[in-house]
C-alpha cells in the first residue's frame, strides 16, 4: 500500500501495510482525546457542622478532575489548603482525585446533578 | 427469572471451576519493573552503577508497598551512611522512562498495561516475553499537584478503600456491603494486598464481590466448585450486620443482578472513560466487551460483535494484561477479572496486540 503524504504523524516503526488502518485508528484516538467542553451541574451539600453556602448549585466543566472541584469548593468556602475538608459523592464514598467530573456524573448523578457532600471531619471513611 | 433467553449462547458462568481459576490467575499475575534512581539525584559517595532494582511485582499491588523494598536495597547497596540519612522517602516519586508521571494510587498492573498500550504496535511486540517497565525513581521535589496523593502506604490504603466503595456503589446503588464490614475486616482486605495473600484477601472480599452464579442457574446457591480448599472462601457469605431483614437468597448478590459493572476504559496516554455498564442489554442478551467498547468508542470498535476476519481490526483491549476477546461478558469480567479494587480496567491499544 503506497504511503500517502498525510500519514507523517504515524510512528515510523509502523509498517506501510498497516498505515491505512493505523491512520484511521490514530484519527479516532485524536477525536477521543479532545476535552469535553460541556458543563454539568454539581450540587454541594454540607454535612455535620460544615457551613452551608449561599449558592449550592454550580456548573462545572465536565473534563475537570475531581481535584479541581475540591479546590473550587475550598475557594468558595474561603478555606486554606491546610484546613480539613472531606468530600463524598452521594454520602457514600470519596472518589479518586483524578476521576473526572464527567465520569462521576455519568455514573452517579441523580435528578440531573452530581451530589458532592462536604464536611470538616471524615464521615464515611 | 432467567436473564438469558434460549437463543443466546451458554453463559460464561456455566463453568464454576474457571471462575476460581481466573480469580487466582488475576491475583497471581505479576509484571517486571526496572527501577532506576535518577543519577543526578544520587547522594554523594553513592555506589554509582548499582542504583537499579529489578522486581517482579504483583499486578494487584501498589508502588507505595514496593517502596520499602527498594529503600532497603538502596540503603544496603547504593547509599553510604550519610546518603542513607539524607534521603526522605516522603519526597520520592516515580516517572516512566518515557516521561509519563506515575500515580501512587493506580494498581501496578494498570500502570504496566497503560504503558503497553502507549507503545506503537511493533514496539509492543517482543519475542522474549514482556518488556520490563522502566521507572525512574526521583528522590526529591515531587510534583504534588499532579500526583494528587501522598506517597505513604496509609494514603494508598485510603484510596484503595475508596475505590472498593465506589465499585460497591456502582454495583448496588449503595455501599452497605462495604460499610457492613467490621473495621477489622476492612483492614483485613488491605492486609491481603500488603501481604499479597489470596486467602486473606478473598476471605473478606467474597462478602462484597458479586457471586459468580447467575440467576439463570435455578436460583439456588451454587455448590462449591471442585477446587483446592484455599478457594473455598469464594462461596459467598453475607455479613450478618449488613441487612438484618434480608433473605439469604444468594441471587441478590449475583454478578448478573448488579445494576452496573464497575469498569473503566483507559485510552493510550489519554482520557479515562467511566459510565454505567448494565450486565444485560435491553433484549436480555449479556452485555459483552465488544458492545461496551462499540458504544463508547465506535470509531475504534465499529462492530459490536466482530465475527469475520474481514472486520476492521483498529484496536484491541487489554484486561489484566491479556488481549481480551470481544465476546467476553462484562458481568463475568466483573466477577472474575476485576482488580483487587473491584474495577475492570480495560486498556485500549491501537492496532493489534503484541506477542
Amino acid at each position: 500500500m503506497a504511503a500517502s503524504p498525510d500519514i507523517r504523524a504515524i510512528p515510523s516503526s509502523w509498517t506501510a501495510s498497516e498505515s491505512g488502518a493505523a491512520k484511521e485508528a490514530l484519527d479516532a484516538l485524536e477525536t477521543y482525546k479532545k476535552k469535553d467542553p460541556s458543563k454539568v451541574v454539581v450540587r454541594f451539600r454540607a454535612i455535620g457542622n460544615a457551613p452551608i453556602m449561599r449558592q449550592n448549585f454550580y456548573k462545572i466543566t465536565a473534563s475537570n478532575r475531581f481535584q479541581a472541584v475540591i479546590q473550587f469548593l475550598r475557594k468558595e468556602l474561603g478555606w486554606k489548603t491546610g484546613d480539613p475538608l472531606y468530600t463524598y459523592i452521594n454520602m457514600a464514598f470519596s472518589p479518586a482525585p483524578d476521576d473526572t467530573v464527567s465520569n462521576l456524573f455519568k455514573s452517579f448523578s441523580t435528578d440531573g446533578h452530581l451530589i458532592v457532600n462536604y464536611s470538616t471531619t471524615a464521615a464515611w471513611g | 427469572m432467567s436473564t438469558y433467553g434460549a437463543r443466546h449462547a451458554p453463559s460464561a458462568f456455566s463453568t464454576p471451576a474457571s471462575i476460581a481459576l481466573f480469580r487466582r490467575l488475576t491475583w497471581e499475575g505479576t509484571v517486571p519493573l526496572e527501577i532506576r534512581v535518577d543519577a543526578k539525584e544520587l547522594p554523594a559517595n553513592s555506589n554509582r552503577g548499582l542504583e537499579c532494582y529489578f522486581i517482579q511485582a504483583p499486578r494487584v499491588s501498589y508502588l507505595p508497598l514496593v517502596v520499602p523494598e527498594v529503600r532497603a536495597f538502596l540503603m544496603d547497596v547504593v547509599f553510604d551512611e550519610n546518603g542513607g540519612r539524607v534521603v526522605k522517602e516522603e519526597e520520592w516519586w516515580f516517572e516512566r522512562d518515557d516521561g509519563g508521571l506515575v500515580k501512587w494510587h493506580w494498581p501496578i498492573g494498570l500502570i504496566y498495561d497503560t504503558y503497553t498500550t502507549s507503545l506503537s504496535p511493533s514496539a509492543a511486540t517482543s519475542s522474549s516475553g514482556p518488556t520490563p517497565l522502566k521507572l525512574v525513581l526521583h528522590l526529591a521535589s515531587p510534583p504534588t499537584d499532579k500526583l494528587l496523593l501522598a506517597p505513604s502506604a496509609e494514603a494508598c490504603k485510603q484510596a484503595f478503600m475508596g475505590q472498593l466503595k465506589e465499585a460497591d456503589f456502582i454495583r448496588w446503588g449503595n455501599t452497605k456491603r462495604m460499610t457492613g464490614l467490621r473495621k477489622q475486616e476492612q483492614d483485613g482486605i488491605w492486609e491481603g494486598i500488603r501481604e499479597h495473600d489470596f486467602d486473606t484477601y478473598w476471605r473478606i472480599a467474597s462478602k462484597i464481590t458479586p457471586t459468580p452464579s447467575p440467576n439463570a442457574q435455578g436460583g439456588r446457591s451454587p455448590s462449591p466448585a471442585p477446587v483446592p480448599p484455599s478457594s473455598a472462601s469464594m462461596v459467598h457469605t453475607r455479613p450478618p450486620s449488613a441487612e438484618p431483614g434480608a433473605s439469604t437468597d444468594a441471587n441478590r448478590d449475583a454478578a448478573t443482578a448488579v445494576r452496573s459493572v464497575p469498569a473503566r476504559i483507559y485510552l493510550p496516554d489519554g482520557p479515562v472513560l467511566q459510565d454505567l455498564v448494565p450486565p444485560a442489554l435491553a433484549d436480555g442478551a449479556p452485555h459483552t466487551l465488544g458492545r461496551f467498547l462499540h458504544t463508547h468508542l465506535p470509531l475504534l470498535f465499529p462492530i459490536a460483535n466482530p465475527r469475520h476476519s474481514s472486520d476492521p481490526d483498529l484496536a484491541y483491549a487489554l484486561i489484566q494484561g491479556v488481549p481480551c476477546p470481544l465476546d467476553a461478558e462484562m458481568a463475568w469480567l466483573g466477577a472474575c477479572m476485576a482488580g483487587a479494587d473491584g474495577w475492570v480496567s480495560v486498556c485500549v491499544g491501537i492496532g493489534r496486540p503484541g506477542a
